[in-house]
């Protein structure tokens, strides 16, 4: 299935048929989600009605991270299988994953003012994400910094994997170190400690943010198998 | 380890002293930019608290200067493509650079630091925290800027590059090095948390080979 669409053009005709369905499915999830961020869910005991920044801030994070692990896995195939797709989605993603990483930090600062009574702390969770920013914006660099295109993306691919040593200690910082920010509240392993009319909206949210991440980064892998192509035309026009 | 690794060092070696100048411009940036930090604070006891981020953050960039030397002119004069033709494989070449260049870094900073002692106005003892600091870190550190000067040997604006590219991956060696000198300097450090420097330099050792190999690779393409 993978290698099928190895073929950029045949992957660029799927992405025809999918992005706009899928992007029709983000906004209904988004203004469905947004209703029940706001109406839907009640205010926090503790926190009051600043908790409804955690719809935002919360999806924010997990794409921040799930989009670098994209990124990794790409390279990783890029460099193993010399597979063209795979450069394509992980140049596509990393500006993309920069966005959600900044949206992550901005409404976290936000959320952190009147939380924790300042905007920013030089705490192991939130320097690593920051960390995690300079390396999207790295990996961006990269990419548009040579000429040949295919080197960029051997050299962005390497960095890529570097990077992963990251992921972990963003995951797990708030274990390892004291931290002010909070340790997880839903795990794979344990039941949430998080009320289900909170967890309701979050989850409506994250599949929204998801389906708008799969159209933006069709539409950029759209943009960067047309580019491609008129670089290919432009040599053969010199060429001949 | 094979004879020819070690030819292979010592050729590094004597490439090195053989361009004195690099340990010239090294030193001489080195001596300078601690003395800027020094005139822009009218108070020395302020400088005295952040003598080590002082001291770290002119190496890094002092380290970042010089390597750019030992990977362009190789690539330039094509000996990084010779080296390879001969037989000697991407990792040796890259850990005899990076014992070379360790050398290089270390033997300068040893010389300098009565100056560090008499600038930042420091104990004996912070000299001695500071000096086991620098031994245990300088080798992630060199490491880690080879790879950086590989990563924009074939390209114009290298420099800019270079700095934003590997930066963040000095972040987590600054957060702990400098921690470590300031337990130190408390008297609460245990002699075996030093070692996490040494942990460090086992995660960047291998990190920085495997990248080196794929990148040579990619250069002699």
């Amino acid at each position: 299935m993978i290698f099928s669409l190895a073929n950029p053009l045949r992957f660029q005709r799927l992405i025809e048929k999918i992005e706009p369905i899928t992007l029709n499915i983000a906004i209904i999830l988004l203004l469905i989600g947004l209703f029940f961020c706001f109406f839907g869910s009640p205010p926090d005991y503790l926190q009051g009605e600043t908790v409804r920044i955690m719809y935002i801030h919360v999806p924010c994070a997990w794409f921040s991270l799930m989009i670098y692990s994209i990124i990794a896995l790409c390279s990783i195939f890029s460099i193993v299988f010399k597979h063209t797709l795979a450069d394509l989605i992980s140049r596509s993603c990393a500006p993309i994953g920069a966005c959600f990483t900044l949206a992550t930090l901005l409404s976290g600062s936000i959320w952190g003012k009147p939380t924790w009574g300042t905007w920013w702390v030089w705490d192991a969770r939130l320097t690593s994400e920051l960390v995690l920013l300079v390396i999207y914006l790295g990996l961006i660099i990269i990419n548009n910094a040579y000429e040949d295109k295919s080197k960029a993306d051997r050299y962005s691919s390497i960095l890529a994997i570097i990077g992963i040593i990251n992921l972990p200690i963003i995951k797990w910082s708030v274990d390892w170190w004291s931290t002010l920010h909070q340790p997880a509240s839903i795990s794979k392993f344990s039941s949430p400690s998080i009320d289900s009319s909170m967890l309701l909206p979050l989850f409506i949210m994250t599949f929204s943010f998801l389906f708008f991440f799969i159209s933006i980064l069709l539409v950029r892998v759209r943009g960067e198998i047309i580019q491609r192509k008129i670089e290919v035309i432009r040599f053969n026009r010199m060429v001949s | 380890m094979n004879l020819d690794f070690f030819k292979l060092v010592k050729r590094e070696i004597k490439i090195m002293l053989k361009n004195f100048s690099i340990i010239y411009s090294f030193s001489t940036f080195f001596v300078v930019a601690s003395l800027i930090f020094v005139f822009s604070v009218n108070d020395i006891s302020y400088v005295k608290v952040f003598y080590k981020s002082i001291v770290w953050i002119v190496l890094i960039f002092s380290i970042m200067l010089v390597s750019e030397n030992f990977l362009n002119e190789d690539f330039n004069d094509g000996s990084l493509k010779e080296l390879q033709f001969l037989g000697f494989s991407e990792e040796s070449i890259m850990v005899s650079k990076s014992i070379a260049m360790w050398i290089m870094i270390m033997i300068p900073m040893l010389f300098l630091m009565p100056l560090v002692f008499i600038f930042f106005q420091i104990t004996l003892y912070e000299l001695k925290g500071l000096v086991i600091n620098l031994f245990l870190a300088t080798p992630s550190l060199t490491l880690i800027s080879i790879l950086s000067s590989l990563f924009s040997v074939q390209l114009k604006r290298n420099k800019i590059i270079q700095f934003v590219i590997i930066l963040p991956f000095f972040i987590p060696m600054i957060i702990f090095t400098t921690s470590t000198g300031t337990l130190f300097e408390s008297h609460n450090l245990k002699e075996n948390q030093f070692l996490i420097l040494i942990g460090i330099f086992f995660i960047t050792l291998p990190v920085c080979l495997i990248a080196g190999r794929l990148i040579m690779r990619e250069i002699n393409k």
